[in-house]
């Protein structure tokens, strides 16, 4: 189990600022936590999975993708927060977020 | 409609009207081992007038058909003044004529990633019910050179069940790639007269030799007459009518003496509950190949006997070429705007007659002409046949 810090959470808050920044087409400064990426971004969900392979690559993670499905689907997450909030749990428990 | 003629539907018609040709050298790959290396492609600016229309992220996910479809589509909807959130949005819907989405080697160069979103031959509509909040039906058609044609009729059947207030419907296309271009010309079904390009699509003319591929996207934006007058939006035309059917005959040719092609158009005029005396104009499927222009000249001979020679018939891809899956959309919009603004687009390269297709062609200069009811054919490859009947708008009477 990786310990999150309040520098893990502004390391993987920056990560996806700035993914969101270059995909979407937006100044970094104008996105916030509250922003829903689908809805108010035009983002897609294929996004949330290209930030994945980002953060397991950088984490070097052991997760399914089933098992963050399985995750998802409990948690929703639409706003830029909710999905940094997912992140961190990722990055926390792995493939054990299937059993929260 | 977006064509080689123009990024616009203003343009685009200017230019049918002074009748230019859009056919040149292909430039979107290098064409010298083809047999054929001329196209009616879209001017060279379209990527750069595109790229307002989407995100990068978007664009990646998208073919150039794609695009095209998603470009004129918005165009369209903005030039209706349409606002979707209006409707009941289970009363909205998409259909496109999509042949496929054109995922060909040029798309696979420049990447590989997506391959499946670019290959999906839905993806052009989902994209536009994901825009704008669509959730009614929602789906392609592909049936060849007749694909968006289909799409209007059953936009059309959709609106006169009372299933839906407004649909979207229309096609795009683009078949420019080598091993596209190789295929076609495997069929002996592309003209290959490479030195005069802006010659070589001549429907109806003595000296065709087979059609030029065109790429381009036609859209419309079709509502029950309840709809367009309660927001007061501006009527091109009215659908009155359609009819398709399917030859059962060859996947190429079509049936002897055009039988397909006359029973599509008489079922038409009688599903617009009218008859062959109301059709003052004919805008044709003409090809500019052999078999097609002289089936489709019997066919409207059959049809229309002795009137047959005194109603106007143009063929537009003479100068747009074969717009394939868009072909259908682009020349009802053409058959609407002529009847709108009483002006015939000519067909053009018509210089030499051929003594078995002697109807009024309009060869080479547009004319002025009162309309009151058209005829659009598109006859594909498979016999797909659709006839769509558009009269002139009642506001417009």
């Amino acid at each position: 189990m990786k310990k999150i810090t309040e520098n893990t959470r502004a390391e993987v808050k920056d990560i996806i600022f700035d993914f969101l920044a270059d995909a979407c087409e937006i100044e970094k400064s104008e996105l916030n936590e509250d922003m829903k990426i689908i809805e108010e971004l035009g983002g897609d969900s294929l996004m949330f999975l290209s930030m994945l392979e980002i953060f397991k690559k950088k984490y070097n993670l052991n997760v399914e993708l089933k098992a963050i499905g399985k995750y998802i689907l409990k948690h929703p997450a639409e706003t830029i927060g909710e999905i940094i909030d997912a992140t961190l749990v990722i990055i926390e428990y792995e493939n054990r977020i299937v059993d929260m | 409609m977006i064509t080689a003629l123009g990024l616009n539907y203003q343009t685009c018609w200017e230019n049918l009207k002074n009748g230019q040709s859009g056919v040149k050298k292909i430039t979107l790959f290098d064409p010298e081992d083809n047999e054929t290396r001329i196209a009616a492609q879209l001017p060279d600016g379209f990527e750069e007038y595109a790229r307002g229309y989407y995100t990068r992220r978007l664009k990646q996910q998208m073919t150039r058909v794609t695009r095209m479809a998603y470009v004129c589509a918005i165009n369209a909807v903005n030039n209706s003044r349409i606002d979707f959130n209006m409707f009941d949005p289970l009363r909205v819907g998409v259909i496109l004529g999509i042949v496929d989405t054109g995922y060909n080697s040029l798309e696979q160069e420049e990447s590989e990633d997506n391959r499946i979103l670019k290959s999906m031959n839905n993806a052009p509509c989902a994209l536009l019910s994901i825009k704008y909040k669509i959730e009614g039906p929602c789906f392609p058609v592909s049936t060849a050179c007749s694909s968006s044609g289909y799409a209007i009729g059953l936009g059309y059947d959709l609106i006169d069940n009372n299933r839906c207030d407004a649909v979207i419907v229309g096609g795009a296309d683009s078949t420019l790639s080598p091993e596209q271009v190789r295929g076609f010309n495997e069929l002996y079904a592309l003209s290959v007269n490479n030195p005069e390009p802006e010659k070589a699509s001549c429907p109806f003319s003595r000296e065709r030799d087979g059609f030029v591929i065109g790429e381009g996207a036609g859209m419309l934006i079709l509502e029950s007459e309840e709809s367009a007058l309660k927001r007061n939006a501006e009527i091109y035309g009215e659908i009155a009518g359609y009819a398709m059917t399917t030859e059962a005959y060859n996947l190429l040719s079509p049936k002897k003496d055009g039988e397909g092609m006359v029973r599509t158009m008489e079922l038409a005029v009688k599903n617009a509950g009218m008859t062959v005396n109301d059709i003052d104009y004919i805008n044709a499927h003409g090809t500019s190949t052999f078999l097609n222009d002289l089936c489709e000249t019997m066919a409207i001979k059959a049809l229309f006997k002795e009137r047959a020679y005194s109603i106007p018939v143009t063929s537009s891809k003479s100068m747009i070429g074969h717009t394939i899956g868009a072909a259908g959309a682009i020349e009802s919009i053409i058959t609407a705007l002529s009847i709108k603004e009483g002006i015939l687009t000519p067909t053009i390269n018509l210089e030499f007659n051929d003594p078995e297709l002697d109807l009024d062609y309009v060869p080479c200069k547009a004319r002025k002409q009162v309309i009151n009811t058209g005829l659009s054919n598109s006859f594909a490859f498979g016999g797909h046949n659709v006839s769509i009947v558009i009269k002139k708008a009642f506001r417009n009477l």
